[in-house]
């Protein structure tokens, strides 16, 4: 085989193949850098897409507290009482302006209620006159504050509610009307 | 398979494997390198002006709480509350409004509420002394007296200390002990000796009062 290899016609067909695998290892080795390239750049991607949902949470965190301070500042200059619905304590805090009135116990919170009820600003759109004391308040016609035998009609029975003690609902039904702002804290 | 054809597909390969690696690094399916980077930089922006933003409105909201003690009046429940930072440092049983009626033969009626709304202790009194007002003998069926008639003044039945809240009003003591927790007075609010005394020593002329 050696023999062969010297052979002047095996010479002459031999320089063109070493020129050729000298240009595959080439084109070899690129596609290696450009492979290497891509990895990195995946790396970054990932890093950057990562930091992105980061930011993204962080941006609405950031957007639901400047409408919460937002409301409060209105709150503030207003004269009304108000309420703040914190459903994660199971707490209202009856307020008015920047004091602190009355903790109130969340008794009871209808299933779904977080899914189906916007955190945010709600108004007190009705107040049911329940026969026997069985009052209630029906808010931006989303949800219901009510005490354990509240008596609420249709269309609104079916709305997600809320039960408090009766003596903390009374605390604040009479001297209320509709209007009144809540907030729900997510 | 000759020498060519081998070479050929190789070549071939390499040119597809650098074609994918060319367009995973420049992200074909998905925004580019560069359009993530200017989506990150833009929502760090947008996080740092939010929380700019709100750090100026929890200042503007913080300058408004002054870390004064208040009181608060729960007419309803006769309740009274003394606050301080959103913080209960006492809570009293009161005596609030009767939400009664009365009317005199002349006419004049009186309607026994306590008020509602805001309001700031205007002084301080010790061992006050009620002035009977007309009220006081028509709800008696007695004689109206002239309003300076020496029998007007009562001492000892509003307890040691009065809270002056404006318009006649106070936050003082009661004879009337047992029936603390109802509505019972002619729309002052009455609280036990003890808590009075509490609730005196605790407040300044200028405390603010919440009853609703």
């Amino acid at each position: 085989m050696t023999a062969l290899h010297r052979t002047p016609l095996n010479k002459r067909c031999a320089e063109p193949r070493r020129a050729l695998r000298l240009r595959l290892l080439s084109a070899l080795a690129l596609v290696l850098i450009i492979l290497c390239g891509a990895a990195f750049a995946d790396d970054e991607r990932d890093a950057l897409m990562e930091r992105q949902r980061t930011l993204k949470a962080r941006v609405a965190a950031l957007q639901r507290e400047q409408d919460y301070l937002m409301f409060l500042q209105r709150m503030y200059e207003s004269d009304s009482k108000y309420l703040v619905l914190d459903m994660k304590k199971k707490t209202a805090h009856l307020r008015y302006k920047n004091r602190l009135l009355k903790d109130i116990p969340l008794k009871e919170i209808s299933p779904g209620f977080g899914r189906k009820v916007k955190a945010g600003e709600h108004a007190v759109t009705m107040k049911i006159e329940g026969a026997k004391e069985r009052h209630a308040l029906v808010l931006n016609n989303a949800f219901v504050l009510k005490w354990k035998r509240s008596e609420v009609p249709r269309p609104h029975a079916s709305l997600p509610s809320i039960v408090v003690l009766k003596k903390d609902l009374f605390s604040f039904y009479y001297t209320i009307g509709p209007g009144m702002m809540a907030y729900v804290l997510e | 398979m000759n020498t060519d054809t081998y070479l050929r597909s190789v070549l071939l390969l390499i040119a597809l494997l650098a074609t994918a690696a060319s367009r995973t690094a420049s992200g074909e399916s998905s925004p580019s390198l560069g359009e993530l980077r200017a989506s990150v930089a833009a929502l760090g922006g947008e996080a740092a002006r939010l929380e700019e933003e709100n750090r100026g409105l929890r200042a503007m909201l913080a300058q408004q709480e002054d870390g004064d003690v208040y009181i608060v009046v729960e007419t309803e429940n006769n309740r009274l509350t003394l606050r301080q930072n959103n913080t209960v440092l006492h809570t009293a049983v009161c005596g609030t409004g009767s939400r009664k009626f009365i009317e005199a033969e002349t006419g004049t009626n009186w309607f026994f509420e306590t008020p509602m709304g805001s309001f700031s202790v205007l002084g301080k009194e010790r061992n006050p002394v009620w002035i009977r007002p007309n009220w006081s003998y028509v709800e008696e069926n007695m004689p109206i007296p002239p309003a300076n008639d020496p029998d007007r003044i009562v001492r000892g039945v509003l307890g040691k200390y009065a809270l002056l809240l404006g318009n006649g009003y106070k936050i003082h003591g009661t004879t009337w002990t047992k029936l603390l927790g109802t509505h019972f007075t002619h729309g002052c609010v009455s609280l036990g000796d003890a808590d009075l005394e509490l609730v005196y020593s605790t407040a300044k002329i200028g405390t603010k009062v919440y009853l609703y």
